[in-house]
């Protein structure tokens, strides 16, 4: 077989490079690649030829490698010959063959080579971790890039990858899309509003009206049906759809807004939850009807805006037929929607009970005794009621699941009635993803870099070395105790130091707005400077102090002229990153770690104060009770921002504790020798200061303003970029209010830092 | 040379939201200098003024720029057809002549030239002209008061501590709903409804202090937005003017904003 294969082949391609020419240079492939181009493709086809992979693969190549020359340009087709090698190995040979037809399509869908380039990137990166996956995905690749663009696509196949974790069947199940996850993940990513769009100003929103902020998760993936189509909410958490199926555009918007406001008028207005007891499904489901329509109706004597957002939604017609969903609907409308005429009895009598009650709409017993009523009464109608196919009207209304306690003893109809709530408890919202993609890619890249970071790699120490003791500050005795703490510093472990490049790369535009504001200041907001010894203007001040001084003759001071310049920056700054156990956790909504985005922020703040000119030194801290505070000399002053700062940066890992205050000083030790005007200190710490030696929270947050303190006594200013969002209290303690920035989302801490840095030096 | 040009003679509209008259009030019969500490459009200004007026005394009033210079405030020679001249600064002639010096935004001063005020807000009273040689006695009726915005987050451009010690201070923030709406519907020409509607929109625009912007909308954004509605412009329309477009260039700040004033009415 293998012999029939590579004779067939050898028809092709020879080996050899004999002959072969004739065949393979057709006129497409002279036109795509003329002159001394050609002789390059054809060295490319012959070295896959070489490898020995099958013909179909060389084949494959041959076949589209010049339309995609035609379409991209011939440089681009001629290296793509490597990435199918690549595929190939990693992947197997049906991927290989496959490769280069996809990627025919993605030419054409993409039409740009630095596109194109990304997706083959992205390619690449899935071979390496599911690589059973790549042959189907590559099949429909011009299905998926109609409805994807490459950043899209590349996080439809990281969802996939997490999903399937470590298990190559779940995942080949998601990419041949027998898994209808793969499905919904991929509607997500089509552009339909998704809620990832949208949660940056919904949580503002929330937070503008109530003040509320409240982390909103999605749903997990196992999660039922139901609660994949309803907001739902729990104490200090809210779960929200992804999408709403059939909403699109503005009105998508529009429904994550309702569920939000509808959830948050819960979190305001609806208190204790109810105990389940002996109530039957259907009366659950009307208590929580009543319960909906009063919270709303208290958030809109606040808000009376909020009706217009909400009555879009209630499309109930009086007309309906007398089924209980049909019912509950028309209920549910009546109650907000004051133009809205149903001759249904059940309806109009639940609407007077509503109304009736309106000065006790501040008491939630009456959703009960309503809700209760109401339900009897359809019971005596003998309107069937189906908690297993009921789903909550209109789509914005939560799916109660907050209201009612579960746990409740008194509970009789426990079972029933939690048919009516299906599925979701909170509890399974634990994080699924135990693998990462992110820590994958990570090591993977690792590979390439190895060559240049070994050399800093030979030098690595893992020993720390005692350089210094500083006192610690008891806030209990009033009192310093002398020596307490050991500053060891440590060599910061070596990585890949083109990991710092590929964070500028990926984040260009933040760079690129770096590089405006740091051209801006370089020429920019010139001053007059006064009383120079040249000049192109005369110093009024300065002349008519010469004149005066000629007068009574005294010698005057030559420096009568003006100039426009720009002052020197005269300004030091040491960056000093918290690398505690904390900094490990994912951030919400991201792949990334704490100490990655700390890491990506770095290296865009170091890229702008290089560009800047300002001195400056980056360093790392965690600790390990008062013997060990270790200190990460990333970068010192006197050293340039080279390859070898750049990988101890990218080589930074997280663990220990947060002792600050020792660390504080012992970076102020090294702002002092710095002889600029100004001297700043910039922290970035994700959490409350804490060792393992220390349980009174207090002592270690007095310390550390203590050492802020005596920083700001010797000249050094010190400013504090927090990443705890509850980290006011005791983060302005220790540095001042003026002198703390929360970051509101972690994500944008990379792009927000070196912004900040920009202003704080302005 | 008496400095009636700067004396207040019709008294300018400041709802007291405190004690803060009568603790200005003692105060200056102490000559204690005093700093009005409070974010943008708080009433800062407008409150220095009415206590000019209260007090019948002159007010300078000086707004501190990064250029500015020690000479700026302090004075300087001139030329004339006979030769020089020496013209005193807002500071001096509130020295010499007895008034209220108000340093506004002085924060925005470089640190060399605030110094200047130094001599001046201390025990001694004085202020050494170097340039001319004399040293003036401050006139019993000087008096000093600076503001200071706290918000502003740059290290580079504080107080120094000196400077800071030597003052007492008032905060000024925004007022209780109640008193905000009054002064809005006094300042604007606009109804107590409006009024109201207005401070409770500036209520949602506080509440993201912090959480993407970096301030709340001021009395003064409120007070823009009701003179745009007591000229017919319907209250959404005003508001986006007046204070969502002014107040934050980012997105999905200016989405929540506009959504959450939407809620309001
Ligand atoms: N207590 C008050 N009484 C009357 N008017 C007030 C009061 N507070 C605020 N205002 C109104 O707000 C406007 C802005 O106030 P003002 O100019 O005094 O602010 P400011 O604190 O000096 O601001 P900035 O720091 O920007 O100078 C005033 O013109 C006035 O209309
Ligand atoms: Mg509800």
């Amino acid at each position: 077989m293998k012999t029939t294969q590579s004779a067939k082949f050898l028809k092709v391609v020879s080996p050899d490079g004999e002959g072969d020419e004739e065949r393979l240079l057709t006129p497409a492939a002279r036109r795509a690649f003329p002159d001394d181009l050609a002789a390059r493709w054809l060295r490319a086809c012959r070295k896959l030829a070489q490898a020995g992979y099958g013909e179909a693969i060389v084949t494959s190549y041959v076949r589209n490698s010049p339309a995609i020359a035609e379409i991209l340009g011939p440089e681009i087709a001629i290296e793509m010959a490597d990435p199918v090698s690549a595929i190939t190995i990693k992947a197997k040979r049906k991927a290989g063959a496959l490769l280069p037809w996809a990627a025919l399509k993605a030419a054409e869908r993409l039409k740009n080579e630095q596109l194109f380039r990304s997706w083959l990137g992205v390619i690449e990166r899935f071979a390496a971790l599911a690589p059973e996956s790549v042959a189907p995905v590559l099949e429909k690749m011009d299905t998926l890039l109609a409805e994807l663009n490459v950043s899209r696509l590349e996080a439809w196949v990281l969802a996939g990858v997490r999903s399937g974790g470590g298990d190559k069947a779940r995942r080949l199940r998601f990419f041949t899309f027998a898994d209808p996850q793969a499905k919904l993940w991929l509607q997500r990513e089509s552009g339909g509003v998704v809620f990832t769009d949208m949660e940056r100003r919904l949580k503002a929103y929330l937070t503008a009206l109530w003040r509320l902020r409240i982390p909103i998760r999605e749903p997990s993936p196992g999660a039922g049906e139901q609660s994949r189509r309803r907001v739902s909410f729990d104490r200090g958490l809210i779960l929200l759809p992804p999408t709403f199926p059939g909403y699109r555009g503005l009105q998508a918007e529009e429904v994550f807004r309702a569920s939000l406001a509808h959830v948050a008028a819960h979190f305001m207005y609806s208190r204790e939850k109810f105990p389940l007891r002996s109530l039957k499904p259907l009366q659950v489901a009307l208590v929580s009807l009543i319960e909906d329509a009063r919270v709303e109706h208290l958030a809109m004597r606040d808000f009376p805006g909020l009706r217009r957002l909400w009555l879009p939604f209630h499309i109930a017609q009086a007309s309906g037929a007398s089924t209980a969903p049909s019912l509950l609907a028309r209920l549910s409308r009546a109650l907000i929607d004051p133009g809205f005429e149903d001759a249904d009895g059940w309806v109009r009598k639940g609407r007077e009970r509503f109304f009736a009650r309106e000065d006790e709409w501040e008491n939630p017993q009456i959703s009960r005794e309503i809700g209760g009523l109401l339900g009897n009464d359809l019971g005596q109608m003998r309107v069937q009621f189906n908690p297993r196919t009921y789903v909550v009207e209109p789509p914005y209304h939560d799916d109660n699941m907050g209201l009612w306690d579960f746990n409740d003893p008194d509970s009789e109809n426990f079972e029933e009635a939690e048919l009516l709530f299906e599925s979701v408890r909170f509890e399974q919202q634990q994080e699924d993803d135990t693998s990462s993609p992110d820590r994958e890619r990570k090591s993977e890249g690792e590979a390439d870099e190895v060559n240049r970071a070994a050399l800093s790699r030979e030098a690595y120490q893992e020993e720390g070395i005692p350089v210094a003791r500083y006192p610690e500050y008891d806030y209990v005795t009033g009192r310093e105790r002398g020596e307490w703490t050991t500053i060891v510093e440590y060599q910061p472990k070596p990585g890949p130091a083109g990991l710092i490049e590929r964070i500028l790369e990926d984040r260009h535009d933040t760079v690129n707005r770096i590089t405006a504001l740091i051209r801006s200041a370089r020429v920019g907001r010139a001053e007059r400077l006064k009383r120079q010894a040249e000049g192109e203007l005369l110093d009024i001040d300065a002349c008519i102090e010469a004149v005066v001084s000629r007068k009574i003759g005294v010698t005057p001071d030559p420096h009568v002229y003006a100039t426009m310049g720009r002052r020197h920056r005269d300004l030091s700054v040491l960056v000093l990153l918290d690398i505690s156990e904390s900094t490990k956790d994912k951030v919400l909504g991201e792949m990334a770690t704490v100490l990655d985005l700390e890491r990506q922020a770095t290296a865009l703040l170091a890229h702008a104060m290089d560009g800047l000119g300002d001195p400056f030194a980056i360093a790392a801290f965690c600790s390990n009770r008062r013997e060990e505070v270790r200190y990460y000399r990333i970068k010192d002053f006197a050293e340039p921002y080279d390859a070898m700062a750049r990988s101890s940066l990218a080589g930074l890992e997280g663990g220990l504790s947060t002792r600050i205050g020792a660390v504080i000083r012992h970076a102020g030790v090294d702002l002092a020798g710095q002889s600029t005007h100004r001297r700043l200190l910039l922290i970035v710490t994700d959490g409350e200061p804490s060792d393992v030696d220390v349980t009174d929270k207090k002592y270690l947050v007095e310390d550390a303003r203590k050492a802020v303190n005596s920083l700001a006594g010797a000249g050094i200013d010190t400013f504090c970029v927090g990443l705890d969002s509850g980290g006011d209290s005791y983060l302005t303690r220790i540095f001042g209010r003026q002198n703390v920035v929360q970051i509101d989302r972690l994500e944008r801490l990379p792009e927000r830092l070196p912004m900040l840095y920009f202003r704080l030096t302005s | 040379m008496d400095l009636d040009d700067y004396r207040i003679d019709k008294e300018p509209y400041y709802r007291a939201l405190g004690n803060e008259v009568a603790l200005f009030e003692a105060a200056f019969t102490a000559r204690m200098p005093m700093m009005l500490k409070g974010p943008t459009g708080s009433g800062k200004t407008r409150f220095i003024e009415y206590m000019a007026w209260k007090l019948n005394k002159p007010l300078l009033t000086v707004s501190c720029h990064e250029d500015m210079t020690a000479s700026d405030l302090v004075g300087r020679f001139l030329l004339d057809a006979q030769g020089t001249v020496w013209n005193d600064g807002p500071l001096t002639l509130a020295v010499r002549h007895g008034g209220i010096c108000y340093l506004d935004e002085i924060v925005e001063a470089r640190q060399d030239t605030t110094v200047v005020i130094h001599s001046l807000t201390d025990e001694r009273r004085i202020l050494p002209l170097e340039k001319k040689n004399e040293v003036i006695k401050a006139h019993p009726d000087f008096y000093v008061v600076i503001s200071y915005n706290p918000g502003y987050q740059s290290v580079l451009k504080d107080l120094k501590e000196s400077t800071k010690q030597r003052f007492g201070a008032i905060d000024f923030n925004y007022p209780p709903a109640d008193l905000e709406a009054e002064i809005v519907a006094h300042e604007s020409g606009v109804d107590d409804k409006v009024a109201a509607l207005l401070v409770k929109i500036a209520g949602r625009s506080r509440n993201l202090k912090g959480h993407g912007l970096d301030e709340g909308a001021s009395t003064r954004m409120l007070v823009h937005a009701g003179q745009l509605v007591s000229r017919g412009i319907p209250l959404g329309e005003a508001c986006q003017v007046a204070l969502v477009l002014p107040i934050t260039d980012d997105p999905d700040m200016r989405d929540a904003l506009t959504s959450a004033i939407a809620a309001c009415a």
